[in-house]
């Protein structure tokens, strides 16, 4: 399992999952707002533990858990980073608040990784093509972002059984230098380039038999409504970036060290 | 009354010598089921693509003649005028459908015509009841099987409430179940809702049945046009190789034999009716019937040697994603079999033929090839015993030409110059590609592609040969013809496995049949055996080729032995006849 399941989005029946995509992208940037705004530990970790009950209420937490294990090496490494350049050229007092700074931009990165994660975990392609549309971006953008979508699995596959076909007639892709592996991947790119032309004028096709651009005002099956779960969102990221605005301005934040 | 006329048609594409069909005169009535085949390459598809309007406004080229749908000339109205009234379903259900979600899908013409909402929800809703997929709307079409698929491209043009239905060989990448589901949504939205249905398919044993009508075409031309009775006793059906039902078949073999059933039968049901009211009308004769022998197929049979070439030994595999693939398989394979494993999509069949050269290793068990555990040997070294020939030839196709295609894996085996000259020249000459030698593989026609696959992995002459669902998108000739070609490696001692759905060709090849679902084996030895066997075949979606259903209709009445082809059933009934006892009771 790779990386990027933590940020595909899972079908489950969850509370969050039902909530307007446009919420919830706020929330996000909310966060994001939060977690730029504060560069002390205490916060930051305050904020990385929000996050906690709404993975929990999404039922995503294995996949969550998996984009958080995939990112523990940039964590890493941005910690180590942080620790090296505080400690020689920072103006710190003592190594424990460079250990404390490079936790708080540590878990800052983190914050931002687990909101992300949570947005595109429980928002699915379509809702969120959807929420495109109903922010008035032109119909043509948005679908060419959901066929996109669409594609990606099919692509991919494609491309895997294109990898066994070549295989099976004896190239081997891990053979070879830097310059002659490059060149094998040609016997790859043809026919995916190809079939990929190919699926396209099908997909035009298909489009065109089904009334593609009979009607300048198209309709939309599904509309998106805020809900009462929407309007809490909603209050909630509006009363964080409150508080967060009032502390940063009023309140000094005590510091571990 | 008309809603389709053509008059004196012809078209050529932009790109296209000649006209890829000329002089096309057809009218077609409202509620009729019209069942238009031909060999590939007829121009049946391009005719179609006219029917709403792709063809001249999406593909340009030259349209001379008359064309009208619905009282309208198609030249004159745009495409989606024609999508209300004309519906078009393709072959492949992968790139027809554009949303993630069914309900999407099949909202999507009805949101592109801008109609009220209440009103999409209300044709959506019916649509997918209509074409049973109900319980889908919330999936993603990438989570459905190929049939699944195609019933939501149906159920997407439905909604548009068309006056006809145009399906371009829907089922072909189906398998038998699967594609039967489909041909039954469809009579029905022809019987109770008295929708038009134009219907392009090569798979007349299971369409003939719902057909008022059927269209021959042949080289750009209709050669044949009428009821399915008419159409399939004619000689020139069986000149072009028009796939004419076995039951058609079985009457025909009979009939040349000198029993004449009275009338020509279409289904399987029609045939052992036919059969049992012949059996007892007739007394029983002195002297025996048969003018001639049955005219049967000569099968050579390959030299299966001692030696195991492939063994599998408990094999478990779980694909990263955590789909549990194989479960459990242990088998063996000797040197000259000819093996088919069969079963629905999903089994796992594929999953297993790529253990036998490396592509995939077992996560429990072992594979052996010649004795030699895969696991740790390079996939090319395996390769060179055991060729691979992909299901679909634009997956491996790549360069400028015909001969550096075919001569493409034997420079990574490392053959020298004059050896791969040679052995190009040979794989060539078998597959009847030498005048295309310098030719890209992108001009040439799918059949000719799949020759082109087949020859570039025969080239280096593997020991085994493997070929994963060979007679999809193939039509009769073409099916004929590879079966021979298999038949005549496997005579010449190569191993052959085929991974392949498809029940009537492997019930005239008759190799050993390997039966799988769900990453297990469920049946393995004679197909004679395992096509037989009903309550098998149902757990792998299989049905059993028609001639064992005929004669499964025939087995009260004496008419008894083991049969997978119309010949073996012909001889049987034969049989039954000479044996002379009349029937008491029918």
């Amino acid at each position: 399992m790779s990386v990027f399941d933590g940020f595909k989005f899972r079908k489950v029946s969850s509370p969050i999952h039902r909530l307007d995509p446009r919420v919830k992208f706020l929330y996000v940037c909310v966060t994001f707002t939060v977690a730029i705004l504060f560069i002390q530990l205490i916060p930051l970790l305050l904020l990385f533990l929000i996050q906690l009950p709404m993975i929990l209420a999404a039922r995503v937490q294995r996949e969550w858990m998996r984009s958080m294990k995939g990112s523990a090496f940039f964590a890493a490494l941005i910690f180590v980073m942080n620790a090296l350049s505080l400690y020689f050229y920072g103006s710190f007092d003592s190594v424990f608040s460079v250990i404390e700074r490079s936790l708080a931009v540590t878990v800052r990165f983190l914050v931002l990784i687990a909101s992300f994660s949570v947005f595109f975990l429980t928002t699915s392609p379509d809702h969120l093509g959807l929420a495109l549309e109903q922010s008035g971006i032109p119909y043509d953008v948005c679908f060419a972002f959901t066929t996109a979508v669409r594609f990606v699995p099919v692509l991919a596959e494609e491309a895997q059984t294109i990898i066994d076909a070549q295989r099976a007639r004896g190239l081997e892709l891990e053979k070879g230098n830097f310059m002659s592996r490059v060149r094998k991947y040609i016997p790859i790119l043809i026919p995916l380039i190809v079939s990929a032309i190919r699926r396209s004028l099908e997909l035009a096709e298909a489009m065109e038999s089904r009334a593609w651009g009979a009607n300048p005002k198209r309709t939309s099956l599904y509309v998106l409504k805020i809900g009462r779960g929407d309007y809490y969102l909603l209050a909630a990221s509006i009363l964080m970036l409150a508080v967060s605005l009032y502390v940063w301005f009023y309140v000094p934040i005590p510091s571990l060290s | 009354m008309e809603i389709i006329k053509t008059e004196n048609l012809t078209y050529t594409y932009p790109i296209g010598e000649k006209p890829a069909f000329s002089n096309v005169s057809i009218t077609i009535n409202k509620g009729e089921f019209v069942l238009l085949t031909g060999p590939s390459g007829c121009g049946k598809t391009t005719l179609c693509r006219c029917f709403n309007g792709l063809i001249p406004h999406f593909y340009n080229g030259t349209l001379e003649g008359k064309i009208t749908v619905a009282g309208m000339d198609v030249t004159e109205h745009p495409i989606h005028e024609f999508a209300q009234h004309v519906g078009l379903v393709f072959q492949n259900p992968e790139n027809q459908l554009f949303a993630l979600s069914v309900e999407k899908d099949v909202a999507f013409a009805l949101e592109n015509l801008g109609l009220p909402r209440e009103e999409i929800r209300r044709r959506v809703d019916w649509a997918l009841e209509v074409t049973g997929i109900t319980d889908l709307k919330d999936r993603a079409p990438y989570e459905l099987s190929g049939g699944q698929q195609q019933r939501v491209a149906i159920a997407s043009v439905l909604a548009m409430k068309p006056d006809v239905i145009v399906l371009d060989e829907p089922t072909s990448f189906l398998d038998p179940l699967s594609a039967k589901k489909i041909f039954d949504v469809i009579g029905g939205l022809n019987r109770e809702l008295g929708i038009t249905i134009i219907l392009v398919e090569h798979r007349l044993d299971l369409a003939a049945r719902y057909a008022d009508r059927i269209i021959v075409m042949d080289e750009g031309k209709i050669i044949l046009d009428g009821k399915p009775r008419e159409v399939f006793s004619s000689e020139e059906a069986r000149l072009v190789g028009v796939g004419i039902p076995r039951a058609t078949r079985l009457y025909q073999i009979l009939k040349g034999m000198g029993l004449d059933l009275g009338g020509v039968p279409i289904t399987s049901e029609e045939a052992s009716k036919m059969v049992r009211e012949a059996l007892t009308r007739r007394a029983p004769s002195k002297n025996p019937l048969g003018r001639r022998e049955a005219g049967t197929q000569v099968l050579p049979a390959g030299k299966v040697g001692s030696k195991n070439v492939i063994e599998v030994e408990d094999v478990y595999y779980t694909y990263p994603n955590g789909v549990e693939a194989l479960r459990g398989v242990s088998l063996k394979i000797r040197e000259g079999e000819f093996v088919a494993i069969m079963g629905q999509n999903g089994a796992g069949k594929t999953t297993l033929v790529k253990h036998f050269n490396g592509l995939l290793k077992p996560t429990r068990g072992r594979v052996l090839i010649d004795g030699v555990e895969t696991r740790g040997v390079s996939v090319a070294r395996l390769a060179r015993k055991v060729g691979f020939v992909f299901q679909n030839p634009d997956h491996q196709l790549f360069c400028e030409t015909v001969e550096k295609e075919v001569a493409f894996a034997l420079k990574n085996f490392g053959f020298d110059e004059e050896t791969t000259r040679k052995r190009v020249d040979w794989a060539l000459n078998i597959l009847d590609l030498t005048e295309y030698r310098d030719v890209s593989p992108f001009m040439l026609s799918g059949g000719e592609r799949k020759r082109v696959a087949l020859a570039s992995v025969l080239a280096w002459d593997p020991e085994v040969l493997i070929l994963d669902e060979p007679t999809i998108g193939q039509d009769y000739r073409q099916k004929e013809r590879l079966m021979n070609f298999i038949m005549q490696l496997n005579a010449q001692g190569k191993t052959v496995i085929i991974v392949t759905h498809d029940v009537e060709f492997v019930a005239e090849c008759k190799p050993r049949v390997i039966l799988m679902a769900e990453g297990k084996i469920l049946a393995d030895g004679d197909p004679h055996k395992v096509l037989t066997d009903l309550n098998l075949l149902e757990r792998a979606s299989l049905t059993p080729p028609e001639a064992s259903q005929i004669l499964e209709e025939l087995k009260d009445v004496g008419v008894d032995g083991e049969a997978i082809d119309v010949y073996e059933v012909s001889r049987l009934i034969m049989e039954r006849f000479k044996s002379g006892s009349g029937v008491e009771n029918p």
